[in-house]
């Protein structure tokens, strides 16, 4: 699965930068993700929580930030692996910024996910919805964390206490 | 050699079980039915207990995964059953017949004994229909039960009853029994559940037939090759649950194996065309340049809206379907339609995905052999919505759906389409994001000696070779406008009869 798009915020392009290459920032606009840790100055360790049907999964991960050099290269490698089918997930993301007028900036994004074992199965269903929700999450946080005057978006900043939330099982194929 | 017998029927799955118990009612004829995967007794309550489908086909080795790529470089996995039953064990258990104009498509490969009218007692005398068991196009006595745990006229959760005033406000008209010749609009799905479980093949056909001291079952074996002596089938080559090989003497071998592995064995057999077959080293014993071509599936493409309530109703199974025109211009539906549940995570708001089936493919798509080690699964080239009409067909579907949930009453539930989220990025994600309805036909079609891609004739005898017929949904010319399962058992209820020499309704 390959996600492409460009976030357009009202910020320079330094500010969006700086909390962009911030794991510890950038995690708290990114729903569901819990217990962020640093092991060392490029790695991240985490979870993210999600329900899917009647399965309340976890999703450990580790990132590792591969590059890193203003404007145009960030480039980071998420890996992990979900609590209930053991599938391992592995996720390339490069980000870069550009300039689009003062005070303005085009935050880029390339993501390759690649899943191995039965979670690809709900891959399309489930993944990629929930990673344009993601993306549409994390682009109303940062705005809010970084657009004077918009309004904290829900969710945003700190891991919700929002309890997740059992539903019927989604019959993945017919 | 082992012993022989009259006949062996290779791959237990939706199509062998039938066959192995219909082949077995006549005590004189022995019979063997070998299966690679698991045959567990009891049955599992994951297997039996719809309720636990998506545990079945995400946690346990019942199913086997084929990764398969998109142009995009991007993939998708397809599945089979591994387990006695095959595809009917792991399934989501709806029973569909095929439309009338896919019997029309399959007469004009197959003669007037594929046609509708032919096999129409065929297909009533499979079913028992527990809702429409008296009219004159269904069964009331067959093996395999038909059962609605939700009717349209039933009240229904506020999503569903939303749905059904959605559509029609829409003009899909009613339909409550999906399997008349031309179904079309806002229908009642039908399952095969018994008492709220699961109705395989191996509980519908072969455990009623299992105590017959003819019918031998072999599970965790799976067939490697067929032995062949000329152009005669003189048995099968086996690999047992401890790994060692065999070779088992037979009169007749009809391959069951599915749509995948039926012409990974025929071309493991060296039955196949030079093209497919040179590559590895194996020698064309009987050549047929059909076999692992002609491959067709449903497209299945998932878009998501953001959701504004929650739909917390069953839909374990999904209790309606829209069966729908892509296009108005249509004289026949093209789509199937289901909504499905809420994606929740904390900090977002549910997700409510929609999924779109294109019930045709007119592009086709191949399986060939990675490697003549039987053990490697073959490759599939799904070759989906490479057609353009198919990627309009699908966009048309898109623009359905969204017509669909602006309808006052599903407005309720559904906001924003978010997935994908502008109508320009539709295309792409048509292109990048469809997987499958797992509904794999076509690999070893029914067709005249003279037609260069055939494999079986009408009868599903193998071309050419004696002693060797298929009954599995891979002898399907054109993929029904309907899900496989019911296709399986119908052909192998046509195999049964050919077997016994029973004369064909009009022929
Ligand atoms: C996940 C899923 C959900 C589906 N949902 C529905 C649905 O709800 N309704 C519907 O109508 N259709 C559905 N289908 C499609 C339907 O189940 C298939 O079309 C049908 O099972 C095909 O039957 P078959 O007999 O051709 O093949 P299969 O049922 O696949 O049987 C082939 C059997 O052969 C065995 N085998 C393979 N190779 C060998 C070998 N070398 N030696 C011995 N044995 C071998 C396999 O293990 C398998 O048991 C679904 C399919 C899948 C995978």
């Amino acid at each position: 699965m390959k996600l492409d798009g460009t976030i357009a915020i009202e910020a320079p392009p330094r500010k969006v930068w700086e909390l962009a290459i911030n794991p510890l920032r950038l995690a708290g606009c990114v729903p569901g993700v819990q217990d962020l840790r640093q092991v060392d100055d490029r790695t991240f360790e985490g979870t993210v929580t999600a329900s899917v049907g009647p399965i309340d999964g976890n999703f450990s991960f580790q990132s590792v930030v591969t590059e890193a050099t203003f404007p145009d290269a960030l480039v980071v490698q998420v890996q992990g692996s979900d609590s209930v089918t053991k599938s391992r997930l592995r996720m390339d993301v490069r980000a870069s910024v550009a300039e689009r007028g003062p005070a303005a900036t085009d935050l880029a994004y390339h993501a390759v996910v690649s899943v191995q074992g039965r979670l690809a199965i709900l891959g399309e269903m489930v993944l990629r919805a929930t990673a344009g929700m993601m993306i549409a999450q994390v682009t109303r946080c940062l705005r809010s964390q970084l657009e004077p005057g918009v309004p904290a978006a829900a969710g945003s900043g700190d891991a919700s206490d929002e309890p997740a939330i059992s539903m019927p099982v989604p019959p993945p194929v017919e | 050699m082992t012993r022989g017998y009259d006949l062996v029927v290779v791959g237990g799955g939706t199509a062998g079980c039938v066959l192995a118990a219909r082949a077995s009612e006549d005590p004189a004829r022995r019979v063997l039915l070998l299966e690679a995967g698991p045959d567990p007794r009891p049955i599992p309550d994951v297997v039996l207990d719809p309720k636990r489908q998506t545990e079945l086909v995400l946690e346990t080795d019942y199913v086997r995964m084929y990764d398969v790529e998109r142009p995009d470089g991007s993939s998708f996995p397809l599945l089979s059953g591994r387990i006695m039953g095959g595809g009917s064990s792991v399934n989501n258990l709806v029973v569909v017949r095929p439309m009338r104009r896919d019997f029309d498509a399959w007469e004009a490969f197959g003669g007037p004994d594929w046609s509708y009218d032919a096999l129409l007692p065929l297909m009533r005398s499979i079913e028992t229909d527990e809702d429409f068991g008296d009219s004159p196009i269904h069964g009331a006595t067959g093996p395999l039960v038909l059962h609605r745990g939700y009717k349209l006229e039933d009240p229904g959760d506020p999503p569903v009853e939303a749905l059904i005033e959605a559509a029609h406000a829409l003009g899909l008209p009613s339909c409550p029994d999906l399997n008349v010749p031309e179904p079309f609009g806002i229908c009642a799905s039908p399952y095969n559940q018994v008492g709220g479980k699961r109705q395989s093949t191996v509980v519908a056909y072969l455990d009623p037939a299992r105590d017959r001291a003819n019918l031998e079952i072999r599970a965790d074996t799976t067939a490697t090759r067929l032995v062949l002596d000329g152009a005669r089938v003189r048995g099968v080559e086996i690999q047992t649950a401890a790994g060692g090989r065999e070779v088992i003497d037979a009169d007749e071998v009809v391959l069951s194996a599915g749509a995948y592995h039926t012409p990974q064995l025929l071309l493991l057999s060296g039955i196949g065309g030079p093209a497919a077959l040179e590559p590895h080293g194996i020698p064309v014993r009987h050549r047929l340049d059909g076999v692992g071509e002609n491959y067709q599936d449903h497209a299945v493409v998932y878009v998501t809206f953001e959701g504004t309530s929650d739909l917390r109703e069953d839909y374990v199974i999904p209790k309606v379907r829209l069966i729908a025109r892509s296009s108005d211009a249509l004289d026949h539906p093209d789509l199937h339609v289901f909504m499905r549940p809420s994606i929740r995570m904390p900090g977002m708001p549910p997700l409510l995905p929609v999924s779109i089936h294109l019930l045709e493919q007119r592009s086709r798509g191949r399986v060939s052999l990675v490697s003549p080690d039987p053990a490697d699964l073959p490759r599939v080239e799904p070759r989906l919505l490479e057609d353009p009409r198919d990627v309009e067909a699908m966009l048309d579907g898109i623009a359905l759906v969204e017509r669909l949930t602006r309808q006052a009453a599903l407005a309720r539930f559904y906001g924003d389409l978010v997935t994908p989220a502008s109508r320009d990025e539709w295309r792409e994600h048509v292109l990048t994001a469809y997987d499958t309805y797992h509904h794999a036909v076509g690999t070893a079609r029914i067709g005249a000696a003279d037609d260069p891609l055939a494999v079986v004739d009408p009868q599903l005898r193998v071309h050419g070779v004696d002693g060797l017929r298929i009954a599995d949904a891979s002898v399907l010319p054109v993929v029904p406008h309907a899900n496989t399962n019911l296709a399986a058992i119908l052909i192998a209820e046509v195999a049964a009869q050919e077997l016994a020499g029973v004369p064909s309704a009009v022929s």
